[in-house]
């Protein structure tokens, strides 16, 4: 097998996908948070990588990656064939902070977070809590796998297709309403507004957590500043631009910088 | 047959025509675990100012059609924290690279102002690449490439303090880049580097808003490279100082195509986005080609385009 073979490649579901590639050096790096920086083989006319979360590893080599078909990139990488290769940069970026026996690991994710943070279910050593959230039902992947786990699943919808009807940070008030719950330790990613509003309920109940943030990204590796986010800093403006390839993705809910108006 | 890819650019020897373009390979130090910096002919690093700055709102970069858009808007550490900092100067000296320093300001000031810092503490600093070229900077930047009594200006005054080779790196965004080039070259610069990006934009026809938050942002990639190459072979009619070509290459066959327009060195930039040691497989790539037209030298190709214009 080649470096960066795709292994297989399949739907998930509706339009998300899931993909193995061979890649044994970066399966020995990587930790939870992680990224891939993939360039996908067959798009002509494209200069840049795309970035992806690394979902899972396997000690035999497989890095799997989840992904929803949004754009050029990653319609071209849905149609890729067992055989075919892309050239994968990384581990990258810093992962998040294993959880310890004596936390409680809670999930907070929307989108294709849940597959960003399946790590770190998986090398938990206490089972904990997933909140997912979507706008709709068939955007809630990966409950079945995080259920397996050992985890409880709560889901959210914004349409009540499934779920609690409303936003994620509902199902996180709730939790966060049980004085019953002690040592719990979040872990967040999914869209900004969803971790912004996640990061400051986190802060307002005096509790540890971690976002990842993302933004488009170029280099992936901190040389162009094409993907900065706003964290805390101690100048006049009380703010610098972090870059999320290299600084982050994954933050400290306490060094984000809360900005009143939206990114 | 040993093949001489040394390059003479004047006042500023290269062991390769191979740099970096400033921008794309940050200060070198993000790099160095994917291959010996010193492997280049020389290391440009991203703009630096006398004063740290934010840079612009995201989104900053989009991808377009055979490039990509961006609009960074020159975030940095200043000048202090690029002499000391140890990601920085510190780290690049130690590497043993061919450092060469972009410099930018908003005012004539800022540009004599860093220049001056690094004059001072120039060990390890092989030339100043002025950018008188970014389009993402309000204040001064374009202006200053755009307007000729502006340009002549400020390379004047930079010339002033400092004995470093100087680079003046010029927009692409002008009329005539004949009469840049001239001006240039009068005010004292030793070389000249183009084409910086090219001013462009992007609609997101579902919400009617520009792409890039700051609206408008630079082209670059290989959609830009014939503008670039058309500007290199007009530059290098215009002027005796040598020229630094760039604007899409992404492999040694566009490079060796810069070399024919008149360039006598190349940088890469955006393909480095693209793949990592993109500049190695460039220099590899070129000396393969010399060797293919059994030719000793990079030099023997500098400017040889042929041009045999038929009449009627
Ligand atoms: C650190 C990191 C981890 C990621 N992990 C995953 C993952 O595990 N699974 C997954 O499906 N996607 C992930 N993404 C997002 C993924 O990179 C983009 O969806 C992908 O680049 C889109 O490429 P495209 O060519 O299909 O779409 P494009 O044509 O480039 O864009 C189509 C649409 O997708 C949006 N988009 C592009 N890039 C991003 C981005 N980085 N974040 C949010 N929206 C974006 C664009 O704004 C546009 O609206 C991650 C991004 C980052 C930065
Ligand atoms: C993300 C990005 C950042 C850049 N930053 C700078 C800069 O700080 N100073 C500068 O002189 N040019 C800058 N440039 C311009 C490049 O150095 C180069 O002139 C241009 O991109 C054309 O080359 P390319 O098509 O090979 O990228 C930047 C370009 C890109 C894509
Ligand atoms: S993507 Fe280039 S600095 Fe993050």
């Amino acid at each position: 097998m080649k470096n960066g073979e795709i292994i297989r490649n399949k739907r998930l579901k509706d339009n998300y996908f899931r993909v193995d590639f061979y890649s044994p050096e970066l399966c020995k790096q990587a930790k939870a948070g992680q990224f891939a920086h993939v360039k996908i083989c067959g798009i002509p006319n494209k200069v840049l990588r795309r970035p992806f979360s690394i979902s899972d590893v396997s000690s035999e080599g497989l890095l799997t990656i989840i992904y929803k078909v949004v754009g050029a990139g990653t319609e071209a990488l849905s149609s890729l064939k067992p055989g075919d290769t892309c050239d994968i940069m990384g581990p990258l970026g810093n992962p998040f902070s294993p959880s310890v026996k004596s936390d409680i690991p809670v999930i907070i994710a929307g989108g294709y977070g849940a597959a960003a943070t399946y790590l770190i279910a998986k090398n938990s050593p206490s089972p904990g809590i997933l909140l997912l959230g979507a706008r709709t039902a068939k955007d809630l992947i990966l409950t079945d796998e995080f259920k397996r786990l050992g985890f409880e699943v709560k889901v959210s919808t914004e349409d009540a297709s499934e779920g609690y009807g409303g936003r994620v940070t509902g199902l996180m008030e709730e939790l966060l309403a049980d004085k019953n719950r002690r040592n719990m330790k979040f872990y967040a990613c999914g869209p900004h507004g969803m971790l912004m509003a996640a990061g400051k309920l986190i802060l307002q109940h005096g509790l540890d957590g971690e976002l990842s943030l993302d933004h488009l990204m170029c280099c992936g590796v901190g040389a162009c500043f094409a993907c900065v986010v706003k964290v805390k800093a101690d100048n006049s403006d009380g703010w610098r631009y972090a870059r999320t390839c290299k600084e982050g993705p994954v933050f400290k809910a306490s060094e984000v910088y809360y900005d009143l108006e939206p990114e | 047959m040993k093949i001489d890819l040394n390059v003479d650019l004047g006042k500023l020897k290269l062991k390769n025509p191979v740099m970096t373009a400033s921008g794309t390979f940050g200060y070198g130090f993000e790099y160095a675990k994917f291959f010996p910096l010193e492997k280049l002919g020389a290391v440009v690093v991203k703009g630096i100012a006398t004063f740290p700055s934010h840079g612009n709102p995201t989104p900053r970069v989009v991808e377009v059609e055979s490039g990509m858009l961006n609009a960074i808007g020159l975030q940095g550490p200043g000048v202090e924290k690029f002499l000391h900092g140890e990601e920085y100067l510190p780290f690049l000296r130690k590497s043993n690279a061919t450092i060469i320093v972009n410099i930018w300001g908003k005012t004539i000031d800022d540009y004599i102002e860093v220049a001056s810092r690094l004059e001072a503490e120039k060990k390890g600093i092989h030339a100043l690449e002025i950018n008188i070229s970014c389009p993402n900077i309000k204040e001064g930047g374009v202006a200053f490439g755009t307007d000729l009594k502006l340009a002549h200006k400020v390379v004047s005054e930079v010339r002033k303090v400092t004995k470093l080779p100087l680079i003046t790196k010029l927009s692409p965004n002008v009329s005539s880049i004949k009469d840049f080039a001239r001006t240039v070259e009068d005010a004292g610069s030793d070389m000249i580097s183009l084409i910086n990006t090219i001013t462009g934009m992007a609609i997101d026809i579902e919400t009617w808003k520009p792409k890039l938050a700051n609206v408008t942002g630079g082209l670059s990639g290989p959609a830009i490279k014939p503008v670039a190459l058309r500007m290199v072979y007009e530059a290098s009619q215009a002027v005796k100082i040598p020229i630094i070509g760039m604007g899409g290459i992404m492999n040694a066959d566009d490079a060796i195509e810069f070399l024919l327009a008149g360039a006598s060195a190349i940088a890469v930039g955006t393909a480095i986005f693209t793949d990592p040691i993109a500049p190695l497989k460039v220099i590899e790539g070129i000396e393969n080609y010399l060797i293919r037209k059994k030719l000793s030298s990079v030099s023997e190709i500098t400017g040889k385009l042929i041009i045999n214009r038929k009449k009627g």
